[in-house]
């Protein structure tokens, strides 16, 4: 993942249509022109598995299904522990197959709708319930070093807990971190940077205007008068952590796609 | 094994409004879902299908739009869905509505097994299922848990009630109803989703499969619904953990897992 850092690739969100749509032929219409258009970028698109608890399609396969073109290396699927374990093997099966290598391993959100693996699908047995540590445990046993595995870091949730767990994430596996949404310089941001210099981190900047998401997301209520630009707060991102990648979430393809190509600015000037 | 799952697409809310003139449930302007119970019993005819072979037929009985749930039942591997629909079956309930629903079962032919989500989550009666049997003369199990096993001539099945569950057997052709614990639906593929999507879905009248009209509709009712209220407001329970902070947040976050909250 240092590469993608090092060349200033963009890592892009995308949700696939959700269970419930009524009009599914739109939706996947308009999933193919985002990763298509992520794909001619040169970008890295980052799919989602049922975010929020929200029941969607999955990520592998929209992309088999609708035939697109996985570049290598430029697609990234999230991967949660609410699944089968059949549906877990399927997964990764299938994202072998059509070579995507980069997976994000979350905890993720449940919902009533949604199974969840148990420890001894993952075949953990120090564990009351499956978690990503267990899940990255799980993967690189059974596939070794073929997927370059993420995991997320909340620098919102209590310090020793979260940095208690990052390490086991480590141990367990994980190779890269994506952050929750951060919109300013955050301590706990800067403390993991300390802790792991050598670790490529990825960090989330918000671009939707809707602030109360974004509440939601991190945890604490941010005043919905709050001035936030997306664009520039991006900038800004890209100033503080030099070092750091970047994870566009909800972004805009119509009002915002084409702004970000400037916005990967470091001190010495436009890149 | 020939299958067929009795469907019903309801609103998809738990707050649901109540014409106080028809004391019907109101469904016009609200998002129709599915019948979650139903998800398990579609689910255990899939599950039988691949141990046994055979056809799992998804059928209701509603308005047009109805489809839409049959089409989500082909999408998780029904083979095929019938939608009962016409203005004459309007109004009926659960007796006219099973009377219907047996009715397209004998028309569908050579059906050894009907299964129904042991409820509809907008109606609450839980009596359709048995009302189907009743009309069919078929064996019936309700409450059904598990399938201990299948042979070409009937089931073993274990039916839940308060203090635990009977081991029944129940010989072809039965109708059986189904609860949460027996299976966990699986989720629409894009694959699944794309052919069903593709689904023709035949629209049958009362009259293509004999129905006797004075036994549909308002006319074929007994049921008069003399009055309606909202039920009490649900009373929340609480739960403290004891122990230190730690303890407790882990026993706390152990359940919140449980129920897949977390």
């Amino acid at each position: 993942m240092r590469h993608h850092i090092e060349n200033r690739i963009y890592h892009v969100e995308i949700l696939p249509p959700k269970q419930d749509t009524e009009k599914l032929m739109d939706d996947l219409a308009a999933f193919t022109e985002k990763f298509n258009r992520v794909m001619a970028s040169g970008y890295c698109a980052c799919i989602t598995d049922n975010a929020m608890g929200l029941l969607a399609f999955q990520g592998h396969e929209c992309i088999e299904e609708l035939g697109l073109e996985a570049k290598p290396d430029q697609v990234m699927i999230h991967l949660n522990t609410f699944h089968t374990k059949a549906n877990l093997d399927e997964i990764l099966a299938t994202c072998k197959r059509l070579g995507i290598a980069n997976l994000l391993v979350i905890s993720g959100d449940g919902s009533d709708r949604l199974p969840k693996l148990s420890p001894a699908d993952v075949g953990a047995t120090d564990t009351a319930a499956v978690t990503s540590v267990e899940l990255l445990r799980y993967i690189r046993r059974e596939h070794g070093s073929f997927f370059h595995l993420g995991v997320a870091f909340n620098p919102y949730e209590p310090a020793d807990h979260e940095d208690e767990k990052m390490e086991r994430k480590l141990a367990a596996g994980a190779e890269f971190v994506i952050t929750q949404p951060i919109i300013e310089r955050n301590a706990r941001v800067d403390a993991l940077l300390r802790k792991h210099p050598d670790l490529p981190v990825i960090v989330e900047a918000w671009m939707s205007k809707k602030l109360h998401l974004l509440s939601d997301a991190v945890g604490y209520t941010i005043p919905e008068d709050t001035a936030f630009d997306p664009i520039a707060t991006l900038k800004s991102l890209h100033l503080i952590y030099p070092k750091c990648g970047v994870y566009l979430s909800l972004l805009g393809f119509k009002t915002q796609y084409d702004l970000i190509k400037d916005t990967w600015v470091v001190e010495g000037g436009a890149q | 094994m020939k299958i067929v799952v009795c469907i019903k697409q309801v609103p998809a809310t738990s707050d649901a409004k109540i014409d106080p003139e028809t004391k019907r449930i109101v469904r016009e302007g609200v998002k129709a879902v599915l019948n979650p119970f139903d998800t398990y019993a579609v689910e255990e005819a899939v599950q039988l299908r691949a141990r046994f072979g055979g056809e799992v037929i998804a059928l209701t009985m509603g308005p047009e739009r109805a489809a839409i749930a049959l089409k989500e039942c082909i999408s998780v591997g029904a083979d095929r869905g019938v939608l009962h629909a016409d203005r004459a079956i309007a109004g009926s309930d659960t007796w006219a509505t099973s009377y219907v629903l047996s009715q397209a079962i004998l028309a569908i032919g050579g059906v050894d097994l009907v299964l129904c989500g042991k409820q509809a989550i907008d109606g609450d009666t839980a009596q359709v299922g048995p009302g189907i049997a009743a009309h069919l003369g078929w064996l019936q199990a309700t409450y059904v848990m598990k399938v201990d096993d299948a042979t070409a001539t009937g089931l073993r099945v274990r039916r839940m009630h308060e203090d635990g569950y009977d081991v029944c057997d129940v010989d072809f052709p039965a109708v059986l109803t189904v609860v949460k614990d027996i299976n966990v639906p699986r989720i629409p593929t894009l694959r699944g989703r794309l052919a069903a999507e593709k689904a023709e879905i035949p629209v049958w009248k009362p009259a293509d499969i004999g129905c006797a009209p004075e036994l549909i509709g308002l006319d074929g009712s007994p049921t008069r619904v003399v009055r309606t209220q909202p039920p009490p407001p649900r009373s929340g329970t609480t739960t403290v953990l004891d122990g230190s902070a730690r303890d407790s947040a882990r026993a706390l976050v152990a359940e919140l897992r449980r129920r897949s909250i977390l």
